[in-house]
């Protein structure tokens, strides 16, 4: 997993989602228990991600396992991030 | 037998992008001609969706420009109103005359100029400040046209035009006015639209509701119907549109923005119409549904329809939104006074843009229901009803009919008492030099508050769920599915979610509009608060939120009370909630209102449960003080263009108010808890004015030296204070006095119980 991307990922979850710092692990669930995001999250993510890297989450084909951490999300990130 | 108070509409006024006026307005919606086209009040090039409902007139056409757009928007439908209901405003008759409109986004044209200004470096204008509020809508449009009544800006969002009209009846059968000007105004606004394109609710071109239902188009305007009771009425010989029946008012407990996919609380809400109504669902002819064209609202709403009229297989229903667009806090108001017109002429409105295809699936998704698609029907109905579901789970609806009926409302004569007190209240803060509360999440985790959803509340919210579930132990009092629909919330601000507002306005600068940020925009509605508080506790009765200045923490106890005197629930929790951060320093600071010699802002929220007689002795409630009167007074005398300005007379008249309603003269009263807050002239203008009413030696009590200018939190706080001190038995009577902008006073009576 690339830890630089997946840094970026969390400091975006944590100031766009207002998700405490110290509740967020990489594996952490963001939809199910641990976290509780709902759809308006995943709308906020997606916008999240689209600034951070130019990467078009709905347009890329990203399904809902993608969603599930912050590793599934930076592995979406990693394939489909033009360098 | 008849309501002694019968309820009836005397005069309309529309603006719209369909029409400058209500024959406008209601002959293109017969004829299915829309509003919609390409938005110009700003550059939506970046968005996926360029469409908007606007309206053609500018400020200057509809206000003369002094006013912010939504106020503008409501000065002019409120015009048409007045003159329609044949009212002189230059006679006598101006001075029992008030206003409730209704608004979502306020003054959001004026945050737009405002911080673009600062973004630029400038200073930003202090009158595009002063109008950002929706606190200050109602008293500019009632000063505008010297309208003397009391004044109220209902903020329920989506629901709040339709909510204005049900506030006005409980008003006009709970005695406290004879006649309003009821309604809902809000203009076109890029905090609106970068919020819901953000949502990704925006139609992507016009919208369809009931048909495609891929989301909304927005909309601006204003709808005010004057509504009055029908003595007044009949004794000024005005002509009489329809009568106005009963009202529904809930909350779904659910979801901040998403209705409830199984219609629980819209069809609760309908119900609670229908029923107050002394109706059944057969006798409902026409159904002006909220119908905004969003896949969620669509098939939640053709459900409830469905399910609550099955046996009425002679109900015509249809959206005007496909033409108006989706005028936010205007649109319970612009369909209530399109439904008047329907009712009274026998023509219902269609919902426009289906195709044969489109037809075709209507009919099977309809059911029995006749939707109303493309054409008019022209038909006879005796009844109609006009519904609005708004974010934070508010669902509103009122009954208009063609002929007076005899209502169903409980309205029993039982006393009322505070049973519950929840507080958190602002320390002070050298660094700020402001009275900050400490919100930690151990505390809200110590009430089974979890942190995925508090994560989602802005700072306002936090603020009025803490004393709320504090109020709620306070009083015992445990939320089940016995008692969810009997409690209600009354909410009141003087600033609401300020801070959320400014920083989705300065994101969508800074990035643009295409954005806005999903998960802040919900926040940005008034009754956010409120909505969470609903989610937050289970309590799904009434639910509506005032913003009215400082005063709005005791308003929201004359409403709570009005709302357990009609019978609509036995519990009700009256809050006053306003924050302080960064945002209202500066703001403060740039109205030049904050520093020496002036406010030391303060923040917090207050939850008062009140309650009726026998729902306290049922539950053996522990019983703080007795609600023994309530008033609120303006005045229009004096420089109506300065809404700060104080007045002697509409204070004096709202204690003497309370004093007669609790039988009482002023020696019976030991103490006041004043609304001085530390600006001299404010300071002695009340303490003069005491004197003159109690004598030299009455005790003020100012909560605001200990705690700051807490705004709404502080008229909360001191009622409160009021009560718990009765309570101790320091004295047996004492009244809570504030006020809010053009001269509004309103006194709370509170006595041993």
């Amino acid at each position: 997993m690339n830890k630089e991307i997946a840094e970026q990922i969390k400091g975006m979850l944590v100031e766009r989602l207002r998700i405490p710092a110290d509740e967020l692990e990489y594996d952490s669930e963001l939809f199910g228990e641990d976290i509780g995001l709902d759809s308006i999250d995943s709308i906020e993510i997606i916008v999240g991600i689209e600034n951070l890297f130019g990467v078009d989450l709905s347009g890329s084909g990203a399904t809902k396992e993608d969603f599930r951490s912050i590793e599934t999300l930076t592995a979406f990130v990693e394939a489909h991030k033009e360098d | 037998m008849l309501n002694e108070k019968r309820c009836v509409i005397t005069g309309l006024g529309l603006v719209c992008a369909i029409g400058d006026n209500t024959d406008e307005c209601f002959e293109a919606a017969l004829n299915g001609r829309s509003g919609i086209a390409d938005a110009t009040s700003f550059d939506t090039t970046d968005c996926y969706s360029h469409k908007g409902a606007e309206v053609k007139l500018s400020d200057e056409e509809l206000a003369g420009g002094k006013y912010d757009r939504t106020t503008a928007l409501g000065i002019k439908a409120a015009g048409e109103a007045i003159r329609d209901a044949g009212i002189d405003m230059d006679s006598e008759d101006a001075a029992g005359v008030g206003v409730l409109l209704g608004s979502c986004i306020a003054g959001a044209a004026c945050v737009d100029r405002y911080y673009n200004e600062k973004a630029a470096g400038r200073k930003g204008d202090v009158n595009d400040l002063k109008a950002i509020t929706a606190s200050v809508i109602a008293g500019n449009v009632a000063d505008y046209y010297n309208a003397g009544g009391i004044t109220a800006n209902i903020v329920n969002a989506c629901a709040a035009g339709t909510l204005s009209i049900a506030l006005a009846i409980d008003l006009i059968r709970g005695g406290k006015g004879e006649i309003f000007l009821a309604g809902g105004c809000d203009s076109f606004s890029s905090l609106a639209y970068a919020g819901f394109h953000a949502l990704r609710a925006l139609a992507p071109s016009d919208c369809s509701p009931f048909n495609h239902s891929d989301g909304i188009t927005l909309g601006e305007g204003a709808g005010v119907l004057v509504v009055e009771s029908y003595e007044h009425a009949v004794k000024r010989g005005a002509k009489i549109y329809c009568d106005v029946l009963g009202s529904g008012v809930s909350s779904d407990a659910y979801h901040i923005t998403a209705p409830r996919p199984d219609g629980e609380g819209q069809m609760s809400v309908i119900n609670r119409a229908i029923k107050n109504s002394g109706l059944d669902f057969t006798d409902i002819g026409y159904v002006n549904a909220h119908g905004t064209g969003t896949a969620k609202n669509d098939e939640s709403e053709f459900l409830s329809l469905k399910t609550l009229f099955e046996n009425n297989k002679d109900l015509y229903v249809s959206s005007t939104k496909s033409m108006t667009g989706h005028c936010l806090g205007a649109a319970g108001a612009i369909e209530a006074v399109l439904t008047v017109k329907a009712l009274k002429e026998g023509k219902l409105p269609p919902t426009t843009g289906f195709s044969e295809d489109d037809l075709k699936v209507l009919e099977e998704k309809s059911g029995d229901i006749n939707f109303i698609a493309n054409k008019p029907v022209e038909k006879e109905i005796n009844y109609a009803m006009s519904n609005s579901f708004a974010f934070g789970g508010n669902n509103a609806s009122i009954v208009f009919a063609k002929e007076p009926k005899a209502l169903n409302l409980a309205c029993p004569k039982q006393s009322l008492y505070v049973t519950g007190i929840g507080t958190v209240s602002g320390e002070y803060d050298g660094d700020s030099g402001d009275y900050k509360a400490k919100l930690d999440t151990d505390t809200f985790k110590a009430y089974g508050v979890k942190s995925a959803f508090l994560r989602k509340l802005d700072r306002l919210s936090q603020l009025q769920i803490l004393s709320g579930i504090r109020a709620l132990e306070d009083a015992g009092i445990t939320v089940t599915e016995e008692n969810e629909g009997i409690i209600g919330i009354c909410i009141g601000t003087d600033d609401g979610p300020m801070t959320e507002i400014a920083n989705f306005q300065k994101g969508i600068i800074k990035d643009g509009i295409d954005k806005g940020s999903a998960f802040a925009f919900p926040n940005t509605v008034y009754n956010a608060a409120g909505g969470y508080l609903s989610i937050a506790t289970g309590i799904k009765g009434y639910n509506v939120t005032i913003a009215n200045g400082f005063q709005s923490g005791l308003q929201s106890v004359c409403a709570a009370a009005g709302a357990i005197m009609f019978g609509y629930e036995n519990i009700m929790l009256a809050s006053g909630t306003d924050e302080c951060t960064d945002i209202d320093d500066e703001i403060y600071d740039d109205l030049g209102l904050r520093g020496e010699g002036k406010m030391t802002l303060g923040e917090g929220s207050v939850t008062c449960v009140i309650e009726k007689d026998s729902s306290a002795a049922e539950r053996g409630a522990k019983r703080y003080a007795k609600i023994a009167g309530f008033s609120s007074a303006r005045d229009t005398s004096g420089d109506r263009s300065d809404n700060t300005r104080m007045s002697e007379k509409a204070l004096t008249e709202a204690i003497m108010n309370v004093l007669e309603e609790g039988g009482m003269k002023p020696s019976d009263i030991s103490r006041i808890y004043g609304f001085g807050n530390g600006i001299e002239s404010i300071d002695n203008f009340e303490k003069d004015v005491y004197k003159k009413i109690f004598g030299d030696d009455i005790e003020i009590v100012l909560v605001k030296k200990d705690y700051g200018e807490a705004r709404a939190a502080s008229s909360s706080l001191q009622f409160a204070m009021l009560a718990k001190d009765i309570y101790e038995g320091e004295f047996e009577n004492g009244i809570a006095v504030s006020f809010g902008s053009s001269a509004l006073y309103t006194a709370v009576l509170l006595t041993k119980a």
